[in-house]
């Protein structure tokens, strides 16, 4: 099976994850339509 | 971008290992006011303390995604002064993605890095010299053009 994105939707926790992790963040705005 | 970009397996690959992903509505607020965000899609990179490095705007294919997620971690390092780190980044760029749009960027941005970690100005010129061999209608061979003086 392949792997997708594992999407956040907590701006705050991706924070804390991003630190933890010692990540940057990704922050995608889109539009379903 | 969810149905072509997102689902590519290189983007998937690179996300997971360098970055922490949110999606969020074009609307979400306060999000969409913090960032002025004005149309979709807009996909901004940010380093752990929530701080804009790079954004880009419209649809980007996994070909062009890829290397310009790799040029926002390496601008997040370069801000951060962790120059030997975003040269390396940097250098993935042009070794893996070199006729993607990110690679004249990525080119006149190492030869700033490594001028800043060493203060001489050979890696500027060294720039221009290869923006001018491989790039020679980019912007920014353009606004590397006074390193030649140097």
């Amino acid at each position: 099976m392949a792997k997708t994105i594992k999407w956040e939707k907590d701006f705050d926790r991706v924070l804390t994850l991003a630190r933890a992790e010692n990540k940057m963040v990704l922050l995608d705005f889109f539009n379903p339509l | 971008m969810g149905a072509v970009t997102y689902p590519n397996e290189k983007v998937v690959e690179l996300i997971e290992k360098d970055m922490v992903p949110i999606q969020v509505l074009y609307d979400s607020q306060p999000l969409a006011s913090k960032f002025n965000v004005q149309w979709t899609p807009t996909v901004i990179t940010l380093d752990k303390e929530g701080k804009e490095h790079n954004r880009t705007v419209g649809f980007l294919a996994p070909e062009e995604f890829i290397p310009s997620l790799m040029l926002g971690v390496a601008k997040c390092h370069f801000d951060r002064e962790k120059f030997s780190k975003a040269i390396e980044m940097l250098e993935e760029v042009l070794k893996d993605y070199p006729k993607s749009d990110s690679a004249p960027e990525a080119l006149y941005l190492r030869g700033v890095a490594l001028y800043k970690s060493t203060h001489k100005a050979d890696p500027l010129k060294e720039a221009y010299k290869r923006l001018l061999a491989e790039y020679p209608s980019s912007e920014w061979t353009k606004r590397a053009q006074p390193y030649k003086l140097l």
